[in-house]
């Protein structure tokens, strides 16, 4: 069996120690603040983005990884082991470029490569979820067929909804997908953003308050996952404390058997804005 | 005098002479209502109801009575408005169905054309309640079926019926314990009296049948009271604005229309003012003493066509114009519907009625396409609730009436739409109409989307501050006129001299641990002060709810509020 390699971008928001253990490589998008542009996850680290973020007085905007910063990454894979194949799983096609990068950088390369390029559709863990899943099958010795059947399956199977702040980020940064609707109201309406299966976002529905929204997360979830044991994963905003209630408050909801808390990278942040927080839900894994 | 048969003409002289009996009695029906709601508009919404059905039977002219019958009976399902108004509406599309074949009836086959209209009536509500319209109906209509074999004079029949409708309407305040409490005979009841007095006067010839003469007096008389804002009621003699202005403004696409703004403006120079928004156009009805004003003011908004202006003095003239601009008007809606279809309809559409600019604007800013100005004070009718449907390209549309007195009016739209299937949420309050709206989900299919609207009318809390209008005990809670009394869902559950003291007793009593958001809706004109108060005392009694406060702008209700 040929030896797989595994490839995603800074947006799965897999934290660099499940990296490096994994050996999964990461092609950053970027984030630029007026003229300076930082790598994301690489050059700016979610906490230092947050607390600029605050004070600073332009919105930052995000950039897409060129081909040619596809092509180098698989370039030298190919050099480390020519003969491999390349599992490459990326953010939603519906809110970026990214996946349409990786597409060119593969024509870039010699007919015959054995590359598989997925298209999350989804973003954050959504996409880490499926990277390390991924890599854990290759490891208990899935073929390359057979993984990306898992990833395909789990995909349907995972659950992911998000509260934000303000819909003023998404809104701007012109991510706001099939949630548009709802900006605009008078009322402080907190809509239950989600990701459909065409990778866009989407509200699924909307509610007065914070409070009754993470109650309405609660709910729907339950309705997703009603006597199963979960696997789960928080992100935030570099907003652990919250993070930190929101878990508890699910744990004692459901059959938790696995959890992490992780922050929203810069790219997804400058989207998304502060005070943002998801829940990505799955069946429990049977690692 | 007696009177065998009765034919077009008769029944044309019999409900002219009906609605106008009912029309100089507007005040003391309204005086009675106090079911369902308190509100004091049954007289108002019986009359507007009735000059709708005059309208259509006026431009017939036919001896036949079924096909009068069909007339009024269709302008009455238009125009109705109010729980009276449909009921009134049901009664006489029974009466119609009963006689709409023949050419003059008898006593017994009028007596069994009210039986027929008594029962569609009761098939038409969801929750018949005795005590109501309805019985005296009932009640009078059963005995016309005995009398019927008795005699063959209607005016001997009709006097027994009217004495046995009288008699069914003292009997009211046994059926409906709100109305003892209040010392009333239901005032929907008597507004049909009335109605029967005016017919047995026609038939007695006390009315004055002279059917052209009728015409001018009895119309001019009914439709100087058109949908407008009832506290703008005006009595007839107090007509100033004499001249009779109707018109179509083309919308200029630059330019923000806003139906309460140019409603606002156009009290300051008219009165009678009816604004019916459809699609690019706006059909503005107004009767004004400064026309030139009128124009400048409305073309601002875009071009002006169709344009009538008449001296009210000159009745004759009136009327063929009247004539003519119902025949235009029919023409004006063909041509529109035309212009329509050409696009892909979306799926929902939502309508809503509610009073208070800033609330209006919450429902629009939430996806409600059209918001009817109306509510307690004001009960749009069916066919106001219909130009709305109509005005929206959606296959399916969700009426949220807001208050139960539209409740009904709203149901009937679905007998008169064809193209879209229409869906009452039954909501009755501002609270409930804002939940069931926010409900509505794009992606959920039309069954999914009625039951989590109907669902979220379950799990919201109404209440609202208002003044109490007169001395009264209720629920064993002594009311003096003038003080604040705190109502939630349709209760008054508190009431004393001081705003700030009910408002905090409804929202005790409003409030439980396991509530999460309070929303207040601020009243036209209320003082900052207070509602800083109110806050101030929420924030401190509960810490876990979150308030939000909106200028809501309405009538009436110094304070709404929302629990959930």
């Amino acid at each position: 069996m040929s030896k797989i390699r595994f490839v995603t971008d800074s947006t799965s928001d897999i934290p660099l120690e499940i990296r490096e253990k994994y050996n999964i490589e990461m092609v950053p998008l970027k984030v630029h603040f007026g003229q300076k542009v930082f790598l994301d996850a690489i050059t700016i680290q979610s906490k230092e983005f947050y607390e600029k973020l605050a004070v600073s007085n332009v919105l930052p905007t995000t950039s897409q990884p060129s081909p040619v910063d596809f092509l180098n990454v698989y370039k030298k894979i190919y050099e480390e082991d020519p003969n491999c194949t390349i599992i490459s799983i990326h953010l939603s096609s519906a809110m970026s470029g990214t996946y349409q990068s990786a597409v060119l950088a593969k024509s870039l390369l010699d007919e015959g490569v054995d590359l598989h390029i997925v298209d999350a559709r989804s973003a954050s863990y959504g996409i880490g979820v499926l990277m390390v899943e991924a890599v854990k099958a290759y490891e208990n010795g899935k073929n390359k067929d057979e993984i990306l059947e898992i990833v395909a399956k789990l995909r349907e199977d995972i659950r992911i909804y998000f509260l934000v702040d303000t819909l003023e980020y998404l809104q701007k940064g012109g991510r706001i997908g099939k949630a548009a609707s709802v900006v605009g109201s008078l009322l402080n309406i907190k809509p239950i953003l989600s990701i459909d299966d065409e990778g866009e976002i989407t509200s699924v529905d909307k509610v007065r308050g914070k409070k009754k929204a993470i109650n309405r997360i609660v709910d729907v979830l339950k309705e997703d996952f009603s006597m199963t044991d979960v696997d789960m994963i928080i992100v935030h905003s570099n907003d652990i404390s919250n993070a930190k209630d929101f878990s508890q408050l699910l744990k004692e909801q459901f059959q938790v058997h696995n959890v992490k808390l992780t922050s929203l990278s810069p790219v997804i942040g400058t989207h998304v804005g502060p005070g943002t927080l998801g829940i990505i839900m799955r069946p429990r894994s049977n690692e | 005098m007696s009177k065998v048969f009765i034919n077009g003409t008769d029944f044309m002289n019999m409900v002219l002479s009906g609605a106008n009996v009912l029309h100089s009695n507007v005040e003391k029906i309204n005086s009675l209502n106090v079911f369902p709601v308190p509100d004091g508009d049954t007289g108002t919404n019986m009359n507007m109801t009735l000059t709708s059905g005059i309208e259509y039977i006026q431009s017939k002219s036919s001896d036949h009575i079924g096909e009068m019958a069909e007339a009024f009976s269709k302008g009455l399902l238009m125009g109705a408005r109010g729980n009276s108004g449909v009921i009134l509406s049901q009664l006489f599309r029974g009466f119609t169905k009963s006689v709409h074949e023949l050419n003059e009836i008898n006593a017994v086959q009028f007596a069994a054309a009210l039986q027929q209209g008594v029962d569609t009536a009761y098939q038409a509500v969801v929750k018949p309640i005795e005590g109501t319209i309805l019985t005296v109906a009932k009640e009078s209509a059963k005995h016309a079926l005995f009398v019927s074999h008795q005699t063959d004079h209607i005016i001997e029949l009709l006097e027994e019926v009217i004495n046995e409708a009288k008699k069914s309407l003292a009997r009211t305040p046994d059926l409906l314990p709100v109305l003892k409490q209040a010392g009333v005979v239901d005032s929907g009841g008597q507004g049909l009296v009335f109605i029967y007095q005016g017919f047995i006067e026609a038939l007695k010839g006390s009315f004055n049948v002279d059917s052209n003469v009728m015409h001018h007096t009895d119309y001019q008389k009914i439709t100087i009271n058109k949908p407008k804002p009832a506290q703008s009621n005006i009595a007839t003699e107090d007509i100033t604005h004499f001249y009779d202005m109707e018109f179509f403004i083309h919308l200029s696409k630059e330019v923000h229309f806003d139906e309460s703004v140019l409603r606002k403006k156009l009290a300051e120079i008219g009165d009678s003012i009816v604004l019916i928004p459809d699609d690019d156009f706006v059909k503005v009805h107004v009767h004004s003493n400064s026309p030139g004003d009128v124009l400048n003011l409305t073309i601002q908004y875009g071009e002006l066509t169709r344009l009538h202006i008449q001296n009210m003095r000159d009745q004759h003239r009136e009327i063929v114009e009247e004539t003519n601009s119902i025949q235009e008007d029919e023409t004006f809606n063909e041509k529109d519907e035309t212009s329509i279809t050409s696009v892909e309809p979306k799926t929902f559409g939502m309508v809503t009625v509610s009073s208070g600019d800033g609330i209006s604007d919450v429902f629009s800013s939430i996806g409600v396409d059209y918001v009817l100005f109306g509510g307690q004070t004001m009960n749009p009718s069916t066919e106001d609730l219909v130009k709305a449907v109509e005005s929206i390209h959606a296959k399916y549309i969700f009426i949220l009436p807001n208050n139960s007195n539209i409740i009904l009016a709203a149901q009937q739209v679905k007998n008169l739409i064809e193209d879209k299937e229409v869906i009452v949420i039954p909501s009755k309050t501002i609270p409930q109409g804002l939940s069931a709206a926010l409900a509505l989900q794009d992606m959920n299919d039309v069954d999914e989307n009625e039951h989590l609207m109907n669902q979220a009318i379950q799990d919201v809390q109404s209440g609202c501050v208002t003044i109490a209008v007169r001395d009264s005990q209720m629920n064993g809670i002594s009311i003096n006129e003038g003080d604040y009394i705190g109502i939630q869902e349709n209760q008054i559950v508190t009431a004393s001299n001081e705003i700030i003291e009910t408002s905090k007793e409804l929202l005790q009593l409003m409030i439980t641990e396991e509530n999460e958001m309070l929303t207040v809706f601020i009243g036209e004109g209320m003082a900052a002060q207070h509602t800083d108060i109110l806050v101030q005392f929420v924030e401190e009694s509960y810490p876990d709810i979150e308030i939000e406060v909106i200028e809501g702008g309405q009538p009436i209700y110094d304070y709404i509020f929302s629990v959930e």
